[in-house]
């Protein structure tokens, strides 16, 4: 399998833990301890999951063919069949988010050969990164200028925005744990802000194993 | 002084003459007219009188003197610009300025400082590299200099800027100075109004005549006055004048913002800006920092404020000098530049005779008021374009012979 | 902080999006002269006024067109291309 590094890896590798290569890539599972601080506020890396992009306006028909259900709302997302995640941004492009039991990424990546017209694939190449606790709302107040509190989790929204100037994808999946996506370049920008408050606020960085 | 003072405080009346009269009427004719009481519309009408001999001119201003674009900068003079059109140029205009004061009988507070514009990047090095070369090229005292010198002239100055930027070079530019603004607008006004031109302010031009292009009038909200000659130098207000008599051009208007910091003891020296920042800052002789970023993001022809650009502007601060974390911020303005695609002005002649322009001075027009004022009044009293002036015109773009000034300017933009 | 509302993104603060200026036909290159491609690549509609104006929601790169009163800031509606204005 490819070798993958995580863009947030800089960030992480000097902290102590259980490593365990995950789809090719070293992957933080857990720290001593992390248990009471995820319950609080938590950071941890999910860039190893695989992921597949695809846009365009006969993207939805064509990822329907491969037997995907899509969301039918803009900004919307749903889980997939394995507990993935397929995120429809803004009204023609889908990210769609493996989990570790699932391998939508790999199929569509291969059936992408061949697409038909007005199906363009998109380079996925994400810092990945999943927030857990209740004190989640302090963070985010200081970095984003989005009020997550007026959406409603029942209309499963996916919300494209900004964080400390960085462009994101974010889906709150429940009050105690949002999901957030950037370009792998601005990776180790955006993970070192937010760790840094989270440090702040009386959080700090877990491991994957209790968020996957 | 002191019984200078005195005079003041026990008469009744106020003592000294006003620094120019007010003129109740427009008459129905003028030699020229000059549309904007700014630095450089004033400059023109002052040295069209003291040195073409023209003075039955009138200087027609919508507000109050200096109230637009002249009081609203900060007041930096430089000419380390990067294309010879532009260097030869400002040089002229910083040689004026030196002896402005004495010419006026009026202190301007000309305080030479020294200005560094750092570099805090490869490429941005080698720009500075460049522009020294083209600057000592045509004889300005213009160097690149490492980041040793700058920490021996800015002792306070985080030469990293908080480990994300490191200061890698700057160029200097010893000439490089400040000069209170408001006295550079009172200083024209009362040259040419002891020089025999009428200054009317609280006039609104609300048309010009034009007859086979050329002009012949002015519709003014007190009246209309027939002339041959129409000096326009309104900055941000370009757009809309050159609408009046039909011509395009590339102007767009941004509005940009500065403020000025609680005064404080002397620290800071010379003039710092850092493009990489979005900064430049100076302390004035009162102690107060005046600082001044990049332009607001799109277009808008209003003069308010924004809470962004202080906060973006202040953070940026704290980078380059930490330990004014504590002191406040007690002023914020704006005004609206007209700014141009290459960064440069345009000035001189148009298709319409008689129709002078001196605008596109976007951010950079304060340093200029000298030589705009001299060069402007040269092209209006001999129906030619001066010589420093000739890159600068308006059809320019149509011939697609661009400046290309953009990478002198003091931040980005 | 000033609110811009993305037709799909809706609601958001100004500073997520950018302005890539009025909106205006493009002369066809292959029939147009120098002087009036000139004029399109470089001159402007710079006086104030309610325009109608490209805009880009930066996060989702959704282009958009916003009707805005240039003297005043006040955007007075946003649309998609192709949307009935």
């Amino acid at each position: 399998m490819m070798r993958r590094i995580s863009p947030n890896h800089d960030r992480l590798q000097s902290l102590s833990g259980t490593w365990r290569d995950i789809n090719g890539m070293p992957s933080l599972m857990s720290i001593p301890g992390d248990e009471q601080t995820a319950a609080h506020l938590g950071i941890a890396d999910l860039s190893f999951l695989t992921r597949f992009g695809v846009k365009g306006a006969g993207a939805a028909a064509w990822l329907e063919s491969r037997d995907l259900e899509v969301p039918d709302r803009p900004n919307t997302w749903r889980s997939l069949p394995d507990g993935g995640i397929i995120a429809r941004l803004g009204l023609t492009e889908f990210l769609i988010e493996d989990s570790l039991h699932s391998s939508f990424a790999l199929r569509l990546a291969e059936a992408c050969q061949h697409v038909p017209d007005r199906v363009y694939p998109v380079l996925r190449q994400d810092a990945a990164i999943v927030l857990c606790g209740t004190a989640i709302p302090d963070l985010l107040q200081q970095t984003c200028s989005v009020h997550f509190q007026s959406f409603s989790l029942n209309d499963h929204p996916v919300i494209l925005t900004l964080i400390v100037g960085v462009s994101v994808t974010i889906i709150p999946i429940a009050p105690d744990r949002y999901r957030i996506w950037c370009d792998g370049t601005f990776g180790a920008y955006l993970w070192e802000t937010l760790a840094t408050i989270v440090q702040e606020l009386g959080g700090g960085v877990v491991g994957a194993d209790r968020l996957i | 002084m002191p019984f200078r003072l005195l005079k003041f405080a026990l008469s009744k009346d106020h003592p000294e003459p006003r620094m120019f009269r007010q003129p109740d009427r427009l008459k129905s004719s003028y030699d020229a007219v000059i549309i904007g009481g700014g630095g450089h519309g004033l400059a023109a009408a002052y040295y069209l009188a003291r040195d073409h001999d023209m003075k039955n001119i009138a200087v027609l201003e919508k507000g109050y003197i200096g109230g637009g674009n002249t009081g609203r900068n900060t007041t930096i003079i430089r000419s380390n610009y990067l294309t010879p059109e532009g260097v030869k140029f400002y040089d002229e205009s910083v040689r004026l300025w030196q002896d402005l004061s004495q010419d006026f009988d009026l202190n301007l507070f000309y305080s030479n400082r020294g200005h560094f514009t750092l570099a805090h990047t490869d490429a941005s090095l080698r720009t500075m590299r460049w522009r020294a070369e083209v600057n000592k090229h045509f004889g300005i005292d213009s160097e690149l200099v490492d980041p040793a010198e700058v920490q021996k002239a800015c002792p306070m100055m985080d030469m990293t800027c908080g480990g994300h930027a490191p200061i890698l070079g700057a160029l200097y530019h010893a000439p490089g100075s400040i000069a209170r603004h408001d006295a550079v607008a009172w200083g024209y006004g009362r040259g040419a109004d002891l020089r025999g031109v009428e200054i009317h302010q609280q006039t609104e031009v609300l048309g010009i005549q034009i007859e086979s292009d050329r002009v012949t009038g002015i519709e003014t909200s007190h009246g209309t006055i027939s002339t041959p000659r129409v000096l326009c130098a309104v900055a941000g207000s370009t757009p809309r004048i050159l609408d009046l008599v039909g011509l395009r051009s590339p102007i767009y208007i941004h509005p940009l913002q500065a403020m000025v910091s609680e005064p404080m003891k002397p620290w800071l020296d010379p003039i710092i800006v850092s493009g990489s920042l979005h900064v430049y800052v100076s302390q004035t002789a009162r102690g107060e920092l005046v600082m001044g970023a990049s332009l607001d993001p799109y277009e808008l022809h209003s003069t308010r404020s924004t809470l962004d650009f202080a906060e973006g502007l202040a953070a940026h601060m704290l980078e380059l000098f930490p330990f004014l974390s504590h002191v406040k911020v007690v002023r914020q303005w704006a005004g609206m530049a007209d700014m141009t695609p290459d960064f440069a002005p345009i000035m001189g002649k148009t298709s319409i005779e008689g129709f002078y322009l001196d605008s596109g001075w976007g951010t950079w027009g304060f340093k200029a008021t000298p030589v705009c004022g001299k060069t402007m009044a040269y092209t209006v009293a001999h129906d030619r374009n001066h010589d420093l002036i000739e890159d600068f015109s308006l059809s320019r773009f149509e011939n697609y012979e661009l400046v290309g000034e953009k990478g002198a300017a003091s931040v980005g933009h | 902080m000033k609110l811009m509302t993305c037709p799909v993104n809706g609601a958001r603060s100004i500073s997520e999006f950018v302005c890539a200026g009025e909106v205006r036909p493009i002369p066809d290159p292959n029939t147009t002269n120098d002087l009036a491609w000139g004029a399109f690549v470089f001159h402007c509609n710079g006086a104030a006024g309610i325009k109608q104006e490209w805009w880009c929601h930066t996060p989702s790169d959704t282009w958009f067109i916003a009707e805005r009163n240039t003297q005043t800031d006040e955007i007075l509606r946003t649309y998609l291309w192709g949307e009935v204005a």
